[in-house]
């Protein structure tokens, strides 16, 4: 019998939908709204709305309610091009680099294709130098390196007015992706190999005569980077591991701006190459 | 003189003319305003901590602002999940039938995904409420009509929810009501009874 009873309980207790029973609302629906009516309650004006996906006319009156006149249709304003946006005709690294010495069959190989496709390259010095009298490529390698790690230490002081003279807009917001509330340790220790320039291009935007140089370096050097979260704790890295890291990173200025600088453009990353270590992160998958 | 005789005096000239002008806009009220101080938590960063030292727990501040709701009522629903694990407190929420059951619920949700995609938190369960409280917002103060040309004050209150979410397992006596064991109790009578003086004996 007992059984019998708190089976029956169980499914009451399964079956029953949890819900409040309020009796909120007046026996007689006859004068609904003159009740309602009795309540004034203000209108109170959202300053800041969400725009999208209102129709145009929805638009027209809360812009009306505000007082806000429409914007007008012909409004302009300036645009000022300081870099470009891509790397054009970007370098391909040969493969396996920094593995093979040049003294090798592939090494030997890889030389001789690089000789090729200089001319190019060699142009592009040629239009460089119509801008710039003194520019000497070995002396811009060594210019690049001292960009690259004042760039570099800037970045990880995340100060960010200063690193506008050192990286172009186009890299600006790509390293400072995902960067907020961390803690950058860089070092550079030495480079390893000369930096040596492996590649030239020029181009011009809009007018024949504004031109944009790029020029990508080969770079290979011994670092330090460990990345810290918010609250200090390691993230990525380490302090006391150096690292050998070779890189082709593209420089450019705005030849025809009287005040044009050398930036931080671009790294290439050849397709060929494995992806790097990731942030070690574990989740719980539902 | 109470309020509504106060505004019955005001709009005793006419009723149709006084319910026109009821119909008014509150314009010193900015219902997207909201409070800055308790997110700016979020944006401490520590010192880098050395290798001997203990892991600092993460942990994460999140708001709901302007919610349609009174503090009165919010304070309950804030202060039921307090030093709970972030998984019995949601557990605890989803069975409290009022209004603020399911906002605190949500706020709790958004706190966690937070925590998870911005602030290295590693497991999404491992948190416990920290902190959850709630405080006042805006009144915007209307009208109702009663009967004649009498008026009676109506408050829409608002109301602000907060809730800080730290990584790790939650401690073991949140509200340290100290309940001690059945052996400390005995130690301390022991030490009770020891104390004891007869007075004027030797």
């Amino acid at each position: 019998m007992n059984c019998v009873l708190l089976n029956k309980l169980n499914n009451f207790l399964i079956n029953v939908h949890l819900s409040r029973l309020r009796h909120t609302k007046h026996w007689n629906p006859k004068f609904k709204k003159q009740r309602q009516e009795k309540f004034f309650k203000p209108d109170v004006i959202k300053r800041k709305h969400n725009v999208n996906g209102l129709s145009e006319d929805i638009l027209h009156t809360k812009m009306k309610e505000r007082g806000i006149y429409p914007s007008k249709p012909w409004q302009e304003s300036a645009i000022y091009i300081s870099c470009t946006g891509d790397v054009f005709e970007p370098y391909i690294p040969p493969e396996g680099d920094g593995k093979f010495s040049s003294l090798s069959t592939i090494g030997a190989k890889q030389n001789a294709e690089y000789l090729m496709k200089k001319t190019k390259s060699y142009q592009a010095v040629m239009t460089i130098k119509k801008f710039e009298e003194a520019f000497d490529v070995i002396d811009f390698a060594n210019e690049s390196l001292d960009i690259y790690i004042k760039g570099h230490e800037i970045l990880a002081r995340k100060q960010k007015s200063k690193l506008k003279g050192f990286v172009t807009e186009k890299l600006f917001p790509e390293l400072f992706y995902n960067l907020e509330n961390k803690t950058i340790i860089w070092k550079f220790i030495k480079s390893l190999e000369p930096a040596r320039v492996v590649h030239s291009r020029c181009t011009n935007l809009l007018t024949d005569d504004n031109i944009f140089a790029q020029i990508t370096v080969r770079l290979h050097t011994e670092q330090i980077l460990a990345v810290y979260d918010r609250f200090g704790r390691l993230m990525h890295g380490s302090e006391i591991l150096k690292k050998n890291v070779l890189e082709y990173i593209v420089f450019e200025k705005h030849l025809s701006n009287e005040y044009g600088q050398w930036r931080l453009h671009s790294k290439i990353i050849p397709s060929w190459m494995p992806l790097g270590q990731c942030i070690t992160k574990t989740f719980v998958t539902n | 003189m109470s309020l509504a005789t106060r505004l019955c005096l005001l709009f005793s000239k006419n009723l149709v003319t006084a319910t026109r002008s009821l119909q008014f806009v509150q314009r010193n009220i900015n219902l997207d305003k909201k409070p800055t101080h308790f997110l700016s938590y979020n944006d401490i960063i520590y010192p880098v901590q050395g290798f001997d030292e203990e892991r600092r727990p993460a942990y994460v501040c999140h708001q709901k602002c302007n919610i349609r709701y009174t503090p009165k009522k919010m304070t309950y629903v804030a202060w039921l999940i307090r030093g709970m694990s972030v998984d019995e407190a949601i557990k605890q929420l989803s069975f409290v039938l009022k209004k603020g059951g399911a906002i605190v619920k949500e706020a709790i949700l958004e706190a966690q995904a937070m925590a998870v995609e911005h602030h290295n938190v590693e497991f999404k369960s491992n948190l416990w409420v920290a902190e959850s409280f709630t405080s006042k917002a805006y009144t915007i103060k209307g009208k109702r009509k009663h009967k004649g040309a009498l008026f009676g004050e109506v408050r829409y209150t608002y109301c602000h929810y907060f809730v800080r979410l730290e990584e790790g397992e939650p401690p073991k006596d949140y509200y340290k009501t100290n309940h001690k064991s059945s052996s400390e109790l005995l130690e301390d009578w022991k030490e009770q009874m020891r104390r004891r003086k007869i007075p004027n004996s030797l």
